[in-house]
């Protein structure tokens, strides 16, 4: 996914501009709210605030359709399946198979949760480079050493995706065609990824030598990247609020 | 075998990212105690790279196809680095391709890095106990198919456990039965295939670099 983000703007969205450590915070807790909600009435009210917040941010809509399209598929067949294979109470028969109260119940609460979260993740984290996002997790206190690894793999992943489709192309212009069975394609996978893994291993031998060259591991880490205005702090006061309101109306409705 | 966000209760979601922060830290300690902890940072990281998009070639097995999830190799190849490489690769997975979930962050790592630790631990016995009679390219490749199957094994036995007791319903026991069935079958053939795939890797990389096999 390529962030969708206009940080340099001054015009920018708030959401564009909004501190990515408040963001994260803010991100997480509206999430776990979301997984707390099992009761059908708050779910309107779960839905109200996630579009809301998709239109003050101003993400895209064709980013973030493209964005639902493969989680969607993943959690349809689960949706389509729980109405039949769950709960007590029947609510309509056809032949062999029962759609149950409990189980319509549950498909919803799992098919608005994930859509809602989702649709939040996409929103918020599409607003903000990964880099950027990554940085403010270090700044939240994720170790030096896996903020270190997320920023290399993200800055990496290009590098062997070329790597690989360049091996792919060469291995069809030595006429390799891919077999009806897929256990006679192994050998062959296995090649394919074993020359992957070494060109990365190989490539990692010359890039912690540049690191080292550029002072990685000496240079003290910089720390005032980040910081909250009151617009930022208000913005994550919304968000906690709102988190509350939800949580009062689960355990009150 | 990534669970979506919106499944999970909450208290499960919680206790998943509790058990992933204290493997993680647990393993990052093991890290600090090396000699220069930030020296294998850049080869763990590119491996993790070249995991993420090998893990993206997808494989026909008729009606449908399958992609590698490879914690099993990467368990065997990056030891103690395995569980954050997998934590990095899943935030990832999430962030850019919707793939998993953040709720389920922690939940999804323990699900795939737990066994990926456990490939680890099968992968290093090949090094070890009355097993020396045995020609080295065979013990790798053997060790290799452990690691893979293992991997895969265990997170199905995870994903179903963790799937079926966090679904927001009652499930009959026999759904239940029928669901792991399934689910089981499912997931057997692609046991196998990272199973023989981590195995012939394994043989491949002895040949060629047999450096890489010790570990990060």
């Amino acid at each position: 996914m390529t962030a969708y983000s206009a940080t340099d703007s001054s015009t920018a969205p708030f959401m564009h501009r909004w501190d990515p450590r408040m963001k994260l915070i803010g991100l997480l807790l509206l999430a776990f709210t979301f997984s707390f909600v099992t009761n059908p009435r708050v779910l309107p009210v779960m839905i109200t605030l996630t579009l809301a917040m998709t239109a003050v941010s101003r993400y895209p809509f064709h980013l973030l359709l493209r964005r639902l399209r493969y989680p969607s598929l993943v959690i349809l067949c689960l949706i389509i399946l729980l109405p039949f294979i769950s709960g007590l109470t029947p609510v309509v028969e056809w032949g062999r198979l029962t759609v149950t109260r409990e189980g319509l119940q549950a498909a919803i609460l799992v098919a608005t949760r994930f859509f809602c979260i989702v649709t939040l993740a996409a929103v918020l984290l599409g607003t903000t480079p990964l880099l950027r996002t990554i940085k403010a997790m270090q700044a939240l206190g994720l170790p030096s050493i896996m903020a270190d690894m997320a920023l290399l793999v993200v800055r990496y992943l290009e590098v062997l995706s070329a790597d690989l489709r360049r091996m792919r192309i060469a291995m069809r212009l030595r006429g390799h065609v891919e077999q009806r069975r897929p256990w006679r394609n192994l050998p062959t996978l296995a090649w394919l990824t074993g020359s992957l893994i070494l060109r990365g291993y190989e490539r990692s031998q010359g890039v912690y030598n540049a690191m080292r060259l550029r002072g990685y591991g000496h240079a003290p880490v910089r720390s005032g990247e980040f910081t909250a205005n009151r617009g930022d702090l208000l913005a994550l006061a919304a968000i906690c609020a709102a988190a509350g309101i939800l949580i009062w109306l689960e355990l009150t409705l | 075998m990534h669970i979506p966000d919106g499944i999970l209760p909450l208290p499960l979601t919680l206790g998943g990212y509790a058990a992933s922060i204290t493997i993680c830290w647990l393993c990052i300690r093991a890290i600090n105690k090396r000699q220069d902890p930030r020296a294998d940072v850049p080869k763990a990281a590119l491996l993790t790279s070249a995991f993420f998009v090998a893990s993206l070639i997808h494989i026909p097995i008729p009606p449908a196809s399958v992609h590698l999830v490879l914690n099993g190799l990467l368990g065997a190849l990056l030891g103690v680095f395995a569980f954050p490489a997998i934590l990095i690769g899943l935030f990832l997975q999430a962030v850019m391709f919707g793939h998993g979930g953040l709720t389920t962050l922690g939940v999804n790592g323990v699900i795939l890095g737990l066994p990926a630790l456990a490939a680890a631990g099968f992968f290093r016995l090949r090094t070890h106990g009355t097993s020396g009679h045995i020609p080295l390219p065979k013990r790798t490749a053997a060790f290799g198919f452990l690691a893979g199957f293992a991997g895969i094994g265990l997170s199905f036995l995870l994903f179903a456990l963790i799937l079926l007791t966090g679904l927001p319903t009652h499930l009959s026991a026999a759904a239940e039965r029928s669901a792991i069935l399934a689910l089981g079958l499912a997931h057997l053939p692609l046991a196998i295939m990272e199973g023989l795939l981590t195995g012939l890797l394994a043989g491949f990389l002895l040949r060629v670099q047999p450096a890489i096999l010790n570990g990060v």
